[in-house]
C-alpha cells in the first residue's frame, strides 16, 4: 500500500531525512519509534503534504500512485489521514461543517454522492462512541478550548469519520493520562481492519501495551537504523536508544 | 418636545440655518489628505468622478418597487422606508405603537426642533465640511420617536437606494425615551445598472437615560457610488448604544460614528465588518468620549482586505477630566487576503482621567497557515478552506448581530465576495 524508498527530506536547506526506506502493507500496523530530533514528525507530515518541506531525493507511492505529487486534500481524498500531534484550534469554524465538507469533498472525488445532513449525523453518533467523545464538542469550533485529552480524541473520532485507508499517528499518546490513553488506543483497535494500514509514531512504548504492532522500526537521525517485532520496543523500553544509536555507527 | 418658540417657526428661520450651514461648508471646504482625519482617503476620486459641483442633488427619480424590492433585506418589510436618491418613495402602512415618525419636512416646522435637526458643531469630534453640507441641502430624512417606556424588538428598516445622478444627503433624527429601546437597520444599495453618485447620510441620536439603541448600518453599494455616512449618538445615564458597521462597498466608503456618554453608566459597543476588494476603499473613523464617570464602551472592528483593497480605521477614545471608573476597549483586527491589499490601522487613547480601565490593540495578518493545512489535511480543498477561514475570522461580529434577517443577509453578500465562496452557502 505504501513504500517509501531512499527518502531524504530537507527543513529551511538542513536535511532531516536521510534515505528512509518503508513498506506497509493493508492490514498492518508499523510503529515508528525514535529519540526526539530523529525525524519522526517530518516523516509524518510529509506524507500528509505539510508545506515547509522540500523532498531532495527519493518517492513515495501510495497505491501505485506517487503520493508526492499530490496536494494535501488530494491526499486525504486519496485516504491518507494524520492524527496530529499538536490539533490546530480553529476558532469559528464547526468541528461538524469541517468533517462533513472534508468528507463530502472525499466522496465527490470518489465518484460517491455526497452525504445529506440526516445520513452524516448518523455515522458521527455512531463514531464518536467509539472514543466515547462528548456529543457538546461536536458544536464547538475545530479543537477550541478542547483540552489535551479531548483534542487527541476528536482526532481518532475524525479518523473514524473519513475512515482512510492509511492512518499516521503523530505521537497521539503524548498528553495523555493512562485513562485517556486506554479509551484512545481502544478507539483505534477497533478501527483496524485488513483493508486499513497504520503507521504509529511515537517517542514511548507504553502506547505499543494498548496497540500491538505487526512491526517496530527505530528512525534515528533520518534513518531507520533497526527494524524488527513488538519485542523490539520492549527492548527499547529496557534499555533506551543508546545502545542502538552506538551500535549504528 | 417644547413648543416654545414655535410662533417663530416660518421657512425663514429654516432658510437662515440652511445658508449658515451653507457658508460653513463653503468655508471648510472639501477635506484634503492633508487633514489629520482624512490623511488616507483621498476625496480627488469625488471631484473627478461627479464634478467641481459634487453636492449636486441627485434627481428625483421615478423607481419603482421592481426595481429595489431584489436588493431589500427579506424579512424587514413590516417596517420599512424606502429612499431612492434621499427622496421617501415607499413607506409602511403602520408602525408599532410608541412609535411617531414624521419626515423632515415636517419636524423642521417646529423651530426648536428645526435647530436641533439642522444642528451641526463645528468643533465635534470628526468635524468636517460634510456636517454642515448636509445641514444646508438634506431635503429628506425621518424623524423616529420612540416613547419612555416603549420596547421594540422588531427593527424600523430604512433601505436607501442611490440610482445615482448626483448626491443623496439623508438626514435621519432618533430620538429613544426613558427606559425605551429602538432598532434601526439602515441599509444603502445600489440599484443595477446605477450612474456615479454620492450617498450622504447623517443620523444623529438622542437616547434618554436606560435607552437602548441598535443601529446596524449595511453598505452594499456599487462601484460608482461613493459613500459618507456618519452616525452621532448624545447618551444619557444609564443609556446603551449598540453599533454595528457592516461595510461591502464596491467604490469609496467613509463613516464617521460618534458616540457621547453624557451621564454616568452609559455604555455603547461599536461593532464593525468591513470587506474591501477590488479597488474599493473603506474608511472608518469611531470617536467615543467618556464625558462622564462610569461609563463603558467597547470596540470590535474586523475588516477583510483583498484585491486592490484598502482599508482605513481609526478609532479613537477620549476619557474627559473626572471621568473616573472609565472601562474602554478596542480591537482592530486586520486579514490581509492579497499582495497589493493596503491596510491603516490607528487605535487611539486619550485619557485625562485617574481611574480607568483602558485597553486597545490592533493587528494586521494573514491567514493561518497551520490551520489552512488542517482544514486540507481533513479534505477540505485550498481555495474553500482559505474560505472558510476568512468566513470564520468574520464569525464572531456577525453571530453578534441583532437581528436574524440582517445576518443572514450579510453572510450571503460576504460569501458571494470570497473567490468561490458561494459554494459554501448553506453549509456554514
Amino acid at each position: 500500500m505504501l513504500k517509501i524508498e531512499n527518502l531524504h527530506v530537507a527543513v529551511e536547506g538542513k536535511e532531516i531525512l536521510k534515505g528512509v526506506n518503508l513498506e506497509l502493507e493493508a492490514g498492518q500496523v508499523h510503529a515508528i519509534m525514535g529519540p526526539n530530533g530523529s525525524g519522526k514528525s517530518t516523516l509524518s507530515n510529509v506524507l500528509a503534504g505539510k508545506p515547509g518541506y522540500e523532498v531532495t531525493a527519493g518517492s513515495v507511492t501510495f497505491e501505485g500512485k506517487d503520493l508526492l505529487a499530490l496536494s494535501p486534500e488530494e491526499r486525504a481524498w486519496e485516504g491518507v489521514f494524520l492524527a496530529f500531534q499538536y490539533p490546530v484550534e480553529i476558532p469559528g469554524v464547526n468541528n461538524i461543517y469541517m468533517l462533513r465538507a472534508g468528507l463530502n469533498a472525499a466522496r465527490r472525488h470518489r465518484g460517491l454522492p455526497e452525504l445529506d445532513a440526516m445520513d452524516f449525523m448518523g455515522i458521527v453518533r455512531e463514531k464518536m462512541q467509539l472514543v466515547e467523545m462528548d456529543e457538546s464538542l461536536l458544536a464547538r469550533s475545530v479543537n477550541e478550548g478542547f483540552s489535551g485529552g479531548e483534542k487527541k480524541r476528536n482526532e481518532i473520532f475524525q479518523m473514524a469519520v473519513l475512515e482512510p485507508k492509511l492512518a499516521i499517528l503523530d505521537e497521539t499518546d503524548s498528553g495523555l493520562d493512562i485513562d485517556a490513553l486506554r479509551v484512545v488506543a481502544g478507539g483505534v483497535n477497533k478501527l483496524r481492519s485488513p483493508e486499513r494500514a497504520m503507521l504509529l509514531i511515537t517517542h514511548y512504548q507504553r502506547l505499543l501495551d494498548y496497540i500491538e504492532p505487526d512491526a517496530v522500526h527505530v528512525l534515528a537521525d533520518g534513518r531507520i537504523i533497526k527494524s524488527g517485532d513488538k519485542s523490539l520496543a520492549l527492548e527499547l523500553e529496557e534499555r533506551g536508544y543508546d545502545w542502538l544509536l552506538a551500535e549504528a555507527r | 418636545m417644547s413648543r416654545a418658540g414655535a410662533e417663530r417657526a416660518g421657512s425663514d428661520g429654516i432658510e437662515r440655518l440652511r445658508r449658515q450651514a451653507w457658508r460653513a461648508f463653503e468655508s471648510r471646504g472639501l477635506p484634503t489628505t492633508r487633514d489629520e482625519d482624512w490623511k488616507y482617503t483621498d476625496l480627488s476620486r469625488l471631484v473627478a468622478t461627479l464634478g467641481e459641483s459634487w453636492w449636486t442633488p441627485a434627481p428625483e427619480t421615478e423607481a419603482d418597487a421592481s426595481a429595489w424590492e431584489p436588493l431589500a433585506v427579506p424579512g424587514l418589510e413590516d417596517a420599512r422606508f424606502v429612499f431612492v436618491n434621499g427622496r421617501l418613495a415607499a413607506a409602511p402602512a403602520g408602525l408599532p405603537d410608541g412609535v411617531r415618525v414624521t419626515r423632515l419636512a415636517e419636524a423642521l416646522q417646529d423651530q426648536d426642533e428645526a435647530a436641533d435637526a439642522l444642528g451641526w458643531d463645528g468643533n465635534a469630534p470628526l468635524a468636517s465640511a460634510f456636517a454642515p453640507l448636509n445641514a444646508a441641502l438634506a431635503r429628506d430624512g425621518l424623524c423616529l420617536e420612540v416613547a419612555s417606556g416603549t420596547r421594540l424588538e422588531a427593527p424600523l428598516y430604512l433601505l436607501h437606494v442611490s440610482a445615482g445622478g448626483g448626491a443623496a444627503h439623508t438626514r435621519h433624527l432618533v430620538r429613544v425615551g426613558l427606559g425605551a429601546r429602538a432598532h434601526v437597520v439602515e441599509h444603502f444599495a445600489s440599484l443595477n445598472g446605477a450612474a456615479p453618485g454620492l450617498s450622504h447620510p447623517l443620523t444623529r441620536a438622542w437616547l434618554a437615560e436606560g435607552a437602548e439603541l441598535i443601529h446596524e448600518r449595511l453598505l452594499m453599494e456599487d462601484k460608482g457610488c461613493f459613500h459618507i455616512g456618519r452616525l452621532e449618538v448624545e447618551q444619557q445615564a444609564g443609556s446603551r448604544l449598540q453599533s454595528a458597521s457592516l461595510a461591502l462597498p464596491k467604490g469609496l466608503a467613509r463613516v464617521d460614528i460618534v458616540s457621547r456618554l453624557l451621564g454616568e453608566g452609559a455604555g455603547a459597543a461599536l461593532d464593525g465588518l468591513y470587506l474591501a476588494d477590488g479597488r474599493a476603499h473603506v474608511d472608518h473613523h469611531t470617536h467615543v468620549a467618556h464625558e462622564r464617570p462610569n461609563c463603558a464602551s467597547r470596540e470590535r472592528y474586523k475588516g477583510m482586505v483583498a484585491g486592490r483593497g484598502h482599508a482605513v480605521f481609526n478609532g479613537k477614545v477620549v476619557v474627559h477630566p473626572g471621568a473616573d471608573g472609565t472601562d474602554a476597549s478596542q480591537y482592530n483586527a486586520n486579514l490581509l487576503l492579497s499582495r497589493h491589499a493596503e491596510v491603516d490601522a490607528k487605535p487611539e487613547l486619550e485619557i485625562y482621567a485617574d481611574e480607568v480601565q483602558c485597553s486597545h490593540g490592533a493587528t494586521v495578518g494573514q491567514l493561518d497557515e497551520a490551520q489552512l493545512f488542517y482544514l486540507q489535511s481533513r479534505g477540505l480543498a485550498e481555495n474553500a478552506a482559505r474560505n472558510v477561514l476568512t468566513f470564520a475570522f468574520a464569525e464572531d461580529v456577525l453571530s453578534g448581530l441583532e437581528s436574524d434577517a440582517v445576518r443572514r443577509h450579510l453572510e450571503r453578500a460576504v460569501l458571494e465576495r470570497l473567490p468561490g465562496g458561494a459554494a459554501l452557502e448553506g453549509v456554514i
